[in-house]
């Protein structure tokens, strides 16, 4: 659960959120900690407070309790976390490259790391060939790429994901996931993935954190995904169908 | 036109309106940015409160809008955050409610006020030497501010949450941007006037977003539409006789029906082009 230094790379304690005008928090003191290298996915049915979560470390939304990224308080990590969200409301019809948008976080930096970093991470995601498009004409799986270049340019230690499949065919759900373990394992990165396909958090999860306002279970994959789990988790008319025994990552 | 350029008169004029055009089609691309077009409009139409006030009280008119616009600009990111409301409806609400309550207090001024209707159509032809140092020194500070903060604002205009999750304080900059706006607005009045003060600001950049293929050129070709929109216009009225704010807004917006109609082709043709090719 630790890195190299013996210091998670993000840690949770006693997490809540409780929203203006409501009696109940949307999040309710929900701790875990992640290490170096690590794919933890956070699963658990809609209003569960999963994007809470993330919005909570990215300081997004108000909260209690701590969150520390490398052993600094959230606030003061912000340029190690990479953010990822699940949908960009943009005017489809601004004339806006790939090559713009990836190079936001940048804030005009020309170096010659900057443009390095564009240039690896573009092709390691493979859209190298799409940087003079107008973003507006990408499919769901271009664009999503495209915001995983534009949050690791600034080669952060910490990648948040809301839903990184949403808006993604079945194929490109798994590619997807497929870059992203590549990205995790090559970059020293940890991800914090919110999702609903547990086939993929079966596959592709070190740990998973269920999600029901407060945290319900967490551990490996093959431990937590059980039926008994995930019937307490989405209700009891949740069964689990294991087509690929073993998983095949 | 040579001799006209002798006339100080003109030369300031030409001066100011260039520094106009091209500070209010540059701020105009982040009013595109955010879908705010409205954002000129209300300001303007709510500085006639100011200007009102001014004439009330025998301050500088265009002084005290300044005051009423740039207070708008500063409280409207907070009132956006607490109010539960969206921008729109916010300046939905400035608009008439500011102008309303400029009306009324001109009303109680005994007797026409001819300065009025250069404030509501523009008279650049009588800006004066102090009125193009306070051009040029907006102008300066705007430039300043958008070269200090131009890629943030891009960046947090895009996408607020990113920007703010990436450390960028996307509050202030937005207050930033609407005091830079309301700078410009209250400058542009004595271009175009109140009515036609959110032409500058909203023509030229939606003009060069029919034109542009990245976001840098948008940013380029807008200061060229409006700053040459506002000589050519300029140049018209002097020509024709007519009054000078109608005529740069006629002119820009010439521009902008031709870049529409070339957009509109070339969208028909691409459709075209797959339909044939769906066949």
């Amino acid at each position: 659960m630790t890195s190299i230094a013996g210091m998670p790379v993000l840690e949770v304690k006693d997490l809540t959120v409780l929203f203006e005008g409501q009696e109940r928090p949307a999040v309710e003191e929900v701790s875990f900690s992640l290490a170096e290298g690590q794919i933890a996915i956070l699963i658990g049915p809609n209003g569960s407070g999963k994007s809470t979560v993330l919005r909570a470390i990215l300081g997004l939304v108000p909260y209690t309790g701590e969150v520390r990224v490398l052993g600094m308080p959230a606030a003061q990590a912000r340029r190690q976390i990479g953010y990822v969200p699940q949908r960009l409301a943009f005017d489809l019809t601004l004339p806006l490259t790939v090559r713009e948008t990836v190079r936001m976080p940048l804030l005009g930096a020309h170096g010659p790391e900057a443009e390095a970093s564009v240039q690896h991470f573009v092709e390691a995601l493979g859209v190298a060939d799409l940087v003079d498009k107008p973003l507006g004409t990408l499919s769901g799986g271009q664009l999503k790429r495209v915001l995983i270049v534009r949050a690791m340019v600034t080669n952060p230690r910490l990648l948040l994901l809301d839903e990184p499949e949403a808006g993604i065919d079945i194929g490109g759900e798994q590619t997807l996931y497929e870059l992203l373990d590549r990205l995790v394992s090559h970059h020293r990165l940890t991800a914090l993935i919110c999702s609903h396909e547990l086939d993929l958090v079966f596959r592709f999860a070190d740990q998973v954190l269920c999600l029901n306002r407060r945290l319900q279970c967490t551990g490996p994959p093959a431990e937590v995904l059980t039926a008994e789990a995930l019937a307490r988790l989405y209700g009891p008319a949740t069964a689990l169908f294991r087509h690929r025994p073993g998983g095949d990552r | 036109m040579i001799e006209a350029l002798a006339y100080p008169f003109m030369q300031r004029a030409l001066a100011a309106g260039l520094l106009i055009g091209l500070v209010a089609s540059s701020l105009g691309v982040f009013v595109i940015l955010r879908r705010s077009a409205f954002f000129g409009d209300a300001v303007a139409h709510a500085s006639l409160a100011g200007v009102a006030a001014g004439v009330v009280i025998g301050w500088p008119p265009l002084f005290v809008a300044a005051i009423v616009a740039v207070g708008i600009g500063l409280s409207l990111h907070r009132l956006e955050r607490v109010g539960r409301l969206s921008l729109d409806t916010i300046l939905g609400f400035i608009l008439p409610f500011f102008m309303a309550v400029g009306v009324l207090v001109l009303s109680l001024s005994p007797g026409f006020q001819p300065e009025l209707l250069s404030y509501l159509f523009g008279s650049i032809l009588t800006v004066g030497w102090p009125g193009l140092a306070t051009t040029a020194v907006v102008a300066l500070v705007v430039a300043l501010g958008l070269a200090r903060l131009g890629r943030r604002l891009v960046f947090a205009t895009f996408d607020p949450e990113g920007a703010h999750a990436a450390g960028i304080n996307v509050g202030r900059l937005l207050t930033a941007h609407h005091v830079l706006l309301a700078l410009a607005v209250i400058v542009s009045i004595s271009l175009v006037g109140i009515i036609l003060v959110n032409a500058l600001l909203v023509i030229p950049a939606a003009t060069a977003k029919l034109l542009a293929r990245s976001l840098r050129q948008m940013f380029l070709l807008a200061p060229i539409v409006g700053g040459g929109g506002v000589l050519v216009g300029l140049i018209v009225s002097y020509w024709l006789d007519v009054p000078s704010g109608p005529a740069i807004v006629v002119v820009i917006g010439g521009v902008f029906l031709v870049a529409w109609s070339r957009a509109a082709w070339r969208a028909r043709r691409v459709r075209g082009a797959s339909h044939r090719g769906g066949l």
